[in-house]
């Protein structure tokens, strides 16, 4: 119900009352514009509604409202709407262009002057997240963006003053885990220590932490493994033992299908490879462990005198299971 | 001397199914041909290293009858020229 002047015995009907009650609550019925239109006298008091499919305005001009008045602005159609200071000036601190949903209480605090309060900001943020695990960042200024999230492992950092998910950097230096493994009562570790070996590094070393087999008498062995085949031929080496009541005795491997290792398999100790995991090489392996089952020292050296692209290696007994512990590291260059 | 049907009975008998694996991996039980090719080998493996080692104990004894018909000492064979 538009602003009225009442008089002195004025009966106000109940569809007057119920307007005035829409009009009071911050409602009140209204016919859409369809057209850019220019605010009358009349509106005060009332919504004035936009509903058109492109960009219109609505002119605000001075000499037609008093102090205290007020009018609803609201933008239903799918044009931008722009409240548009005529002769009267329109403040506002939002945005005077209503897109379509839009409005605001059009004030006015003198006959030429209103204010204008956004009931919905124009400029809102809009969420730019697309996925699970993205995160918001402030791109430039305030502007918000999104940050996809990385990948298993990466870790974020900032590049350039803004953040990004980003694989760690190997480590320049020192020594790397690359795997440890436990395995109990195994045939063999063929499916357990392949692919440790890559061009990352150019040195690997192999802590045996402890091996066992189910036959302590049995002979520990090496094997290398490349494109997931298991090299059973061309060792040439020798292990050196002693024991705590003498000793040293050799355990020769000439030209086998394994490494032997140990004649017996209850020890620990540190294995080195080179020339593995980066091309296709002759390999080096050499180390010194400790039989717990001899008392006494054990020392590796053997060349696989095949060249190939060797990825990893298995431990196996020569007749039984084994248990036991291994970690493997790379070793940097630098 | 035990045969290598016999080997291969026992280490059946010690293991009657073989995994490979890890416990961050699991294990993964061999296939009956893998199981029975492993069974072999392992056999094979230990005896002959049951025979090598039979074979060492037998020459120790050789040589100490030998030492006792000449009636000399293993110390005493020691000093002898090569």
């Amino acid at each position: 119900m538009a602003k009225q002047t009442f008089t002195t015995g004025q009966v106000l009907t109940a569809a007057q009352m119920t307007s005035l009650q829409q009009t009071a609550m911050g409602g009140g019925s209204t016919t859409a514009k369809t057209t850019s239109y220019v605010l009358l006298a009349a509106d005060a008091g009332t919504v004035v509604q936009m509903n058109a499919a492109g960009a219109t305005t609505i002119t605000v001009n001075t000499a037609l409202f008093a102090a205290g008045d007020s009018v609803q602005i609201q933008n239903i159609g799918a044009g931008v709407c722009t409240v548009t200071a005529g002769t009267a000036t329109v403040t506002t601190a939002g945005s005077l262009a209503l897109s379509q949903w839009e409005g605001g209480q059009l004030y006015f605090s003198s006959t030429s002057a209103s204010i204008f309060f956004d009931i919905v900001q124009a400029t809102g943020m809009t969420n730019p997240l697309t996925t699970t695990g993205d995160t918001i960042y402030s791109s430039s200024g305030t502007t918000p963006a999104r940050l996809g999230i990385g990948t298993t492992s990466q870790v974020l950092t900032v590049a350039g003053g803004i953040p990004s998910w980003a694989t760690p950097a190997v480590s320049a230096s020192g020594m790397t885990l690359i795997k440890r493994a436990a395995f109990s009562a195994v045939a063999g570790t063929s499916t357990t220590f392949d692919g440790v070996f890559t061009s990352t590094y150019k040195s690997y070393m192999a802590v045996v932490e402890y091996v066992e087999a189910g036959t302590y008498t049995d002979d520990l062995q090496l094997q290398l493994i490349y494109s997931g085949t298991t090299k059973a031929a061309t060792y040439y080496g020798t292990t050196v033992y002693s024991t705590h009541v003498g000793g040293p005795t050799n355990l020769p491997s000439n030209n086998t299908a394994q490494f032997t290792m140990a004649n017996e398999t209850q020890m620990a100790g540190v294995v080195y490879f080179n020339k593995v995991g980066n091309t296709s090489q002759t390999a080096a392996i050499y180390g010194v462990g400790q039989n717990m089952a001899g008392y006494g020292p054990l020392w590796w050296g053997c060349a696989q005198d095949n060249a190939q692209l060797y990825t990893g290696f298995l431990l196996k007994s020569s007749s039984s299971t084994i248990t036991g512990t291994v970690a493997v590291y790379g070793l940097a260059t630098a | 001397m035990t045969t290598l049907n016999e080997m291969i009975e026992i280490i059946k008998a010690e293991n009657p199914t073989l995994q490979v694996g890890d416990d961050e991996q699991g294990y993964t039980q061999l296939s009956a041909a893998d199981y029975e090719t492993q069974i072999a080998e392992w056999a094979d493996a230990r005896l002959t290293k049951e025979t090598k080692a039979a074979a060492i104990i037998q020459a120790a004894a050789d040589k100490a009858a030998l030492l006792a018909k000449l009636g000399i000492t293993a110390d005493e064979a020691k000093l002898l020229p090569s």
